[in-house]
């Protein structure tokens, strides 16, 4: 019972320094006059607390009111300070002043109070000289951060049969070889109906994925299978193509997986 | 050995040289702080100053100094300004419209009246009873960009440092209470 009470009230302490962190921020942010804080008051109830706090979270709480009403103490010193010089109007009577007087008159009391800086904004022989420095030794883009994220920022491309011929990955036999025992594959699994294409596609490691989606792109392309995408499950499917293949073709991008 | 032709000289082409340092603009805003000029002029900096200033006057011009932040004479910033306010036609030249400018008093004499600052929300709906809401957001913009107005990290806006240097505040209040209360349609 006694544990009970001793959290409910420690729980009071630490809500009356939330209160008081809030209030300051208010006070920050907005126009109000910063001597609305009685800063003796909240020092006081800051010194009364903080023999009771024990957790570190608490305590930095402690310390951020306390960092809070220094800032309010800034406020303050500037507020006087303003309200000393003789720029000091009654704001209510400003704002009404303002709001009867014409635009024109407003322009006219700046105009008349304003004295532009004069300058000349050019380029110097130094600054030209400078700029060509700078330009000169500027390395390119896609040199410049090699060092750190190597060739990672490089774009993608295409990968040509060519390409692969000539980095021997593929030979035109091979190639042309294995183009056929994926077709007749295809025939065979999937009996002349269509099957999933993910599902066919799929080899034992990624790399080999990656091969049967190149060859069976070929075979699309060849005019020997044919895909299709249910448009409400987006399951693709692939079937090989009995005879010869219509006019209408159309190009899908799959990512493999 | 220093003779009164010598030091005359030196004067001299230590005013030419500080005319130069001003009148080209080598940073973002325009001036030149006190530590600056200490470098390019020596320590009697404050005199060749006042000698420019008083040359400078047949030319309609004037040496103007803004206190900087932390109050000494290094951080003091030195800059050229005109001697006499433009004209009302000279500043639209300028490509300051009228709106523009009255956007801009209303503004400053408003942030002066509250201390120095001001939630730009409280800002904008305190003249929004006289202008239309996008010339506000465009011209609060535009003189933040230009040092007129500064902008803190709470939100508050408070005056720039381009209008302590250009904008003699204590006048412009002081006219705006002094215009007569007659109103216009526009006004309304």
């Amino acid at each position: 019972m006694a544990g009970r009470e001793a959290g409910r009230d420690s729980d009071k302490k630490l809500e009356d320094i939330l209160r008081l962190i809030e209030l300051c921020r208010n006070i920050e942010s907005s126009s109000v006059s910063p001597f609305e804080v009685d800063i003796r008051e909240k020092l006081l109830l800051l010194k009364r607390h903080i023999p009771d706090w024990e957790l570190i979270d608490v305590m930095l709480k402690d310390s951020e009111a306390m960092q809070r009403l220094v800032a309010i103490v800034k406020l303050q010193d500037a507020w006087i300070k303003h309200r000393a010089s003789a720029l000091f109007i009654d704001p209510l009577l400003l704002e009404l002043k303002i709001q009867l007087i014409s635009r024109e008159e407003l322009a006219d009391c700046f105009a008349k109070c304003w004295h532009p800086v004069a300058q000349i904004d050019q380029l110097t022989a130094k600054g030209l000289e400078k700029a060509f420095v700078y330009w000169r030794d500027l390395v390119p883009l896609s040199e410049r951060f090699r060092d750190q994220f190597g060739n990672y920022g490089a774009q993608t491309g295409l990968i040509q049969l060519e390409e692969l011929e000539s980095l021997s990955i593929f030979s035109k036999e091979e190639f042309e070889s294995r183009l056929n025992t994926l077709h007749k594959e295809l025939t065979d699994r999937s009996g002349g109906v269509e099957m999933d294409y993910r599902e066919f596609i799929s080899g034992q490691t990624p790399e080999e994925t990656a091969l049967r989606a190149y060859l069976a792109a070929f075979l699309v392309t060849e005019g020997r299978a044919t895909l299709r995408v249910d448009p409400l499950t987006e399951q693709i499917f692939i079937s090989t193509v009995q005879g010869t293949p219509g006019p209408e073709t159309k190009s899908v991008a799959i990512a493999v997986r | 050995m220093s003779n009164p032709e010598t030091e005359r000289a030196l004067l001299e082409r230590k005013t030419r040289r500080a005319f130069q340092v001003l009148v080209l603009q080598r940073g973002r805003n325009p001036g030149v702080k006190g530590w600056e000029m200490k470098r390019y002029l020596g320590k009697d900096y404050k005199k060749v100053l006042e000698v420019l200033s008083d040359d400078l006057k047949p030319l309609g011009l004037e040496v103007f100094q803004v206190p900087g932040a932390e109050g000494t004479d290094d951080s003091t910033r030195f800059l050229l300004r005109f001697r006499e306010a433009p004209t009302m036609s000279e500043a639209e030249t300028a490509g300051f419209r009228i709106d523009d400018l009255a956007v801009l008093a209303a503004s400053i004499a408003l942030i002066n009246s509250k201390q120095g600052r001001i939630s730009r929300k409280e800002l904008e709906t305190f003249l929004r009873s006289k202008f239309p809401r996008w010339r506000i957001d465009y011209s609060i913009d535009r003189y933040t960009k230009r040092g007129y107005l500064d902008k803190d990290d709470k939100d508050m806006m408070r005056i720039g440092w381009r209008t302590r240097a250009e904008v003699d505040e204590r006048s412009l209040m002081t006219m705006i209470l002094a215009q007569g209360t007659k109103t216009t349609p526009e006004a309304k």
